[in-house]
């Protein structure tokens, strides 16, 4: 460690500390001669007088020197250069991020008592200078408080964390943490991980490395003894037998641990125990229970499969919303002279699904009332031309709140069929037939997968589209898009004419297909891409979306507004399974985050006792499984390449001079020390001038 | 409420200009701060009885022994004679030197004003004689001389003579022709053998002598710090002086000489009283009080 000065040449200026030297040497006689009643006295001493000169009032002279000192060494800027004491050239405080792991396999046995008392005495740790940071993580990570140093607040902070019903990944935390510490101008940084070290928090593949220099630290909580036995999933299949739906639920229990084990397992319905059965789980393995209950056709039952309570309670039961079969309702509406066999193939193609159900009825389009739009889904015109006059209006209106059309032009839906109201509702002019049986028909080329209609025959081997040959399909000019967003082409022929187009209109959607309706123009039916592709355009049309019956936590779920009964403009409430209750706003789709393991509820405020939508949360099951990573596997992982005198070297050789002497700011305590001595010197110069007068 | 000792403070009283009012406030003060009568000297006590002389004041004669015992007895009372007080007040340059508030001379003319009222409630014959190196006022001793005195007190003047001491005190030793307490107000910067010869003459005359040595305090402690030409207030001489340097041996000389004054004086029976000008006038009027007391037992 050397000391070294910004501006050496202020040094000069020690020169002035002769001032106060000759001063204090100097007995400068006053101009007025001091009248005094008799030199009878002095006379017999005057030849002895100032032979010598020595300093006068030492103490004074010494404040008035170092002061001058302080105040010439403060003006030369002085900085220590220490690079010998590694990290001292950016001072010895700490950045201090602590990961706090609060998955719900901190809850087994006292790992949570242990992990927030050693969150606790990290703030014991640290000193002046010193800051903490908590980060709180299961599956995703949250800064729970800023860097502090105050024990209350971090006190206070490690109070509001509590284990959720997450799970553990190390990832996002360690990843959190690191661009905490990154961001950090204190020269050490130190990484505090809490955490019970679970295998499947961490894979070895998280290519995360700390800040150079980090110092990490395990607060390991972890028991490689430790076990579990958790319900994994259930998969529910509800089918209708008669008046009655039968569901069968098969649960599939896990036992991670060494020993098998044999416990029952029970299945509650509404909080009604239906059936108890007792399994025996391997070690190390899995066992499938299953239930087969009846159930009354629509109704919605809550449910929950649990095994014997152990140390982990989270993963015990898992929650599970049986839901009613509803089918999706298609009207297929046909030319008034169509032949019988006209949409055969739809018929047949819908008839086959059961996931879902659909329940696809046909109709003359002059048979068509508005009526027949309630509760619709889906509404087919194949090769019909649109109802006119208030049904057109009705069909519209229906299509703008959500409703979904799919026009299948054909023979004798030509360009006459279609006044402007009509090619106003899907968005363009259909023309004249194009012949392609010259050049054995078209195939479809250009395919917009990424559409949701045909994003599921998007990866190769999914459906293949250009095996069916089209000899004859309808022009169809798409009219102009003012706002650019309403019209799209989801389907080219290979000569580039249009074969599926779609017409946003309102809330709702218009499919415009060119290639006609049964296999009289292309062999499309007959392919085997023809079934998954009606299936999804009546899910489409339909915005249909299979609710899952239940969600894992750490998922959000959409829960469609729609699906809630009561007053439309009411405000709508979450219910989580703690019994918390919060506002969201009203429209579309809500978002529920899913932290919590149990049932969510969303109900209107003003929908009476209507039970509201339900959905099911559970802990992810790979959470159950406590079997543990040697930490030293994790921290080396995590650990940078570079030692911390090596980021200390580089800190320190890539700050400048002036950088450092900024750092340190020496010159001002420098002043402080020197104003404080000259406050002293002028006291006590005025104390000694009253005793000399 | 304030204490009585207040008004001895000589600071306090170089506020009040009037030396009768002065000399009244600091006697009373200290008086009403004694236990003790004030009228030593004074009393009518009955002392005893001595056989009538021829002389002796008829009026002083015993009847009613006379009547039982046939002979002549006179009455003898304690301090029935009246004393002469004569302040002998040094008035020469020196001693109009002050460091502080005050100089000595006022500080000698306060004590010198309360001498005189005090001596004059005690019936006492006051005078003064002002010198500096010769006989500047002279006011006799007289019962009725009280204003005279505080008037001339009042009109000392600063002055820039030398002083002497042998020659006035020799000359008032002519002039004094009958007993009197003699209190002498001097800084005494004159030779040890000058002054204990002139008081001595004083003193064997009959003289009870009382010798009050003023000083400032500056010059017993001789506090001066930066180097300056020092000049003599009477003489105008002037002298360069590093006080740090000299300090200490101006304070031995000094003391050498307070302590040959001390001890010449008892040996020839004057009292010797020093006084700082920062003292209160209570230490000389002690002083005053005890020394006059002895000298009201006169039988």
């Amino acid at each position: 460690m050397s000391l070294s000065f910004l501006a050496p040449i202020f040094l000069a200026g020690f020169a002035l500390i002769a001032i106060p030297i000759l001063v204090h040497l100097t007995h400068r006689e006053k101009k007025q001669p001091v009248l005094f009643p008799s030199l009878m006295f002095l006379r017999r001493v005057q030849f002895r007088a100032a032979k010598r000169q020595r300093i006068r009032h030492w103490l004074l002279f010494l404040m008035r020197v170092t002061a001058i000192a302080l105040i010439v060494a403060a003006f030369a800027r002085p900085l220590l250069d220490t690079s010998t004491l590694g990290l001292a050239v950016v001072g010895q405080s700490r950045e201090v991020v602590v990961l706090l792991d609060r998955s719900y396999s901190m809850t087994y046995g006292d790992r949570w008592e242990r992990a927030t008392d050693a969150a606790a005495a990290v703030m014991d740790g640290l000193g002046p200078g010193d800051r903490a940071t908590l980060v709180a993580f299961a599956d995703k990570a949250e800064v729970v408080t800023t860097a502090t140093a105050d024990p209350i607040s971090w006190g206070a902070a490690i109070d509001r964390v509590e284990p959720g019903g997450g799970r553990t990944q190390l990832g996002p935390a360690v990843q959190l943490a690191g661009d905490l510490l990154a961001s950090s101008e204190l020269a050490i940084r130190e990484l505090v991980l809490i955490t019970d070290f679970q295998r499947s928090a961490w894979d070895g593949t998280d290519a995360v490395r700390m800040p150079g220099g980090t110092q990490i630290r395990a607060v390991n909580v972890g028991d490689s003894s430790a076990t579990n036995v958790a319900v994994a999933d259930v998969v529910i299949e509800r089918s209708r037998a008669g008046a009655r739906d039968q569901v069968r639920i098969s649960s599939r229990v896990v036992n991670p641990s060494g020993a098998a084990v044999t416990l029952p397992v029970a299945l509650t319905l509404d909080e009604e125990t239906i059936e108890t059965q007792e399994i025996t789980v391997p070690a190390s393995g899995a066992a499938v229970v299953s239930f087969t209950v009846q159930m009354v056709p629509d109704r919605v039952a809550l449910g929950r499969v649990t095994v014997v309570a152990d140390d982990v309670a989270a993963d015990n039961a898992f929650h599970f919303v049986v839901a009613p079969i509803v089918p999706v309702r298609i009207l297929v509406l046909t030319s008034p002279a169509a032949r019988a066999n006209d949409v055969l193939y739809i018929q047949e193609a819908l008839a086959i699904g059961d996931d879902p159900p659909y329940d696809v009825q046909i109709k003359r389009a002059s048979d068509f009332r508005g009526d027949d739009l309630d509760g619709l889904d889906g509404l087919i015109l194949a090769d019909a031309p649109p109802p006119q006059g208030s049904n057109g209006q009705a069909i519209e209106g229906w299509i703008r709140a959500g409703g979904g059309l799919l026009v299948v032009l054909g023979p004798r839906t030509g360009p006459g069929a279609w006044p402007p109201e009509g090619r106003a509702l899907i968005g363009g002019a259909p023309g004249m037939v194009v012949d392609r049986l010259d050049d054995r028909g078209a195939t479809l080329s250009i395919l917009s997968y990424e559409h949701p209609v045909f994003e599921p025959f998007a990866t190769p081997r999914s459906g293949d589209f250009s095996v069916a040959r089209f000899l004859r399909y309808r022009e169809f000019t798409p009219a102009p898009d003012p706002t650019g967003e309403s019209h799209r082409m989801l389907v080219r022929f290979d000569d580039g004419g249009p074969a599926m187009f779609e017409h946003r209109l309102g809330r709702g959607k218009v499919l415009v297909w060119t290639g006609g309706v049964a296999n009289l123009w292309n062999d499309l039916p007959l392919k085997p891409v023809f079934l998954p592709f009606i299936h999804q355009v009546a899910r489409y049309l339909a915005s249909y979306s299979e609710e899952p019956a239940s969600y894992t936590v750490g998922q959000v779920a959409h829960i469609d507004e729609a699906r809630m009964a009561g007053d439309e403009a009411g405000e709508i409430v979450i219910e989580s399974p703690a019994g918390d209750r919060a506002a969201v706003a009203v429209g579309g789709s809500i978002p529920v985050v899913l932290d919590q393991a149990g049932f969510y509820t969303a109900r209107r405020l003003a929908g009476g006792t209507n039970a509201g939508v339900v959905v099911a949360a559970n802990p992810d099951a790979r959470e159950a499984d406590l079997a543990m990573v040697s930490p030293d596997e994790v921290l080396l992982a995590l650990q940078a390449d570079d030692a911390a005198s090596e980021r200390t070297e580089t800190l320190a050789a890539s700050l400048t001079v002036g950088q450092k002497e900024r750092r340190q700011a020496l010159w001002w305590y420098l002043l402080i020390a020197a104003a404080a001595l000259l406050l002293m010197e002028s006291a006590l110069a005025h104390r000694t001038a009253d005793v000399v007068r | 409420m304030s204490s009585p000792t207040r008004f001895l403070d000589p600071v306090v009283l170089s506020r009040i200009s009037s030396l009768d009012l002065l000399a009244r406030t600091v006697v009373d003060g200290f008086i009403s701060g004694l236990h003790r009568s004030p009228y030593l000297g004074f009393s009518v006590d009955f002392a005893e009885h001595r056989p009538y002389t021829p002389g002796d004041d008829v009026r002083r004669i015993d009847w009613r022994v006379f009547g039982r015992t046939d002979r002549l007895f006179v009455k003898e009372f304690e301090a029935d004679t009246n004393a002469n007080l004569s302040v002998l007040f040094d008035v020469s340059g020196s001693m109009h030197y002050g460091s502080g508030p005050i100089t000595k001379v006022e500080y000698g003319k306060y004590l010198a004003a309360c001498l005189t009222y005090f001596s004059r409630k005690q019936r006492d014959r006051v005078g003064i004689v002002t010198f500096d190196d010769d006989i500047i006022e002279y006011v006799p001793p007289s019962a009725k001389h009280l204003e005279v005195v505080l008037h001339t007190i009042d009109r000392i003047q600063p002055c820039e003579r030398e002083g002497g001491f042998e020659l006035p005190l020799n000359k008032i030793a002519q002039m004094l022709t009958r007993r009197s307490l003699l209190v002498v107000i001097s800084d005494l910067y004159e030779d040890p053998d000058v002054i204990i010869r002139a008081l001595s003459r004083l003193h064997h005359k009959g003289n009870d002598v009382i010798v009050f040595h003023l000083l400032d305090p500056a010059e017993v402690e001789f506090p001066f710090e930066e180097a300056a030409q020092f000049q003599d207030i009477e003489s105008g001489e002037r002298m360069p002086v590093v006080p740090e340097k000299l300090r200490e041996e101006y304070r031995g000389h000094l003391e050498a000489h307070l302590d040959t004054l001390k001890r010449r004086m008892v040996q020839n029976e004057i009292d010797y009283c020093f006084v700082q000008t920062s003292q209160p006038l209570d230490h000389a009027l002690f002083e005053y009080l005890s020394r006059r007391e002895q000298l009201s037992r006169v039988r």
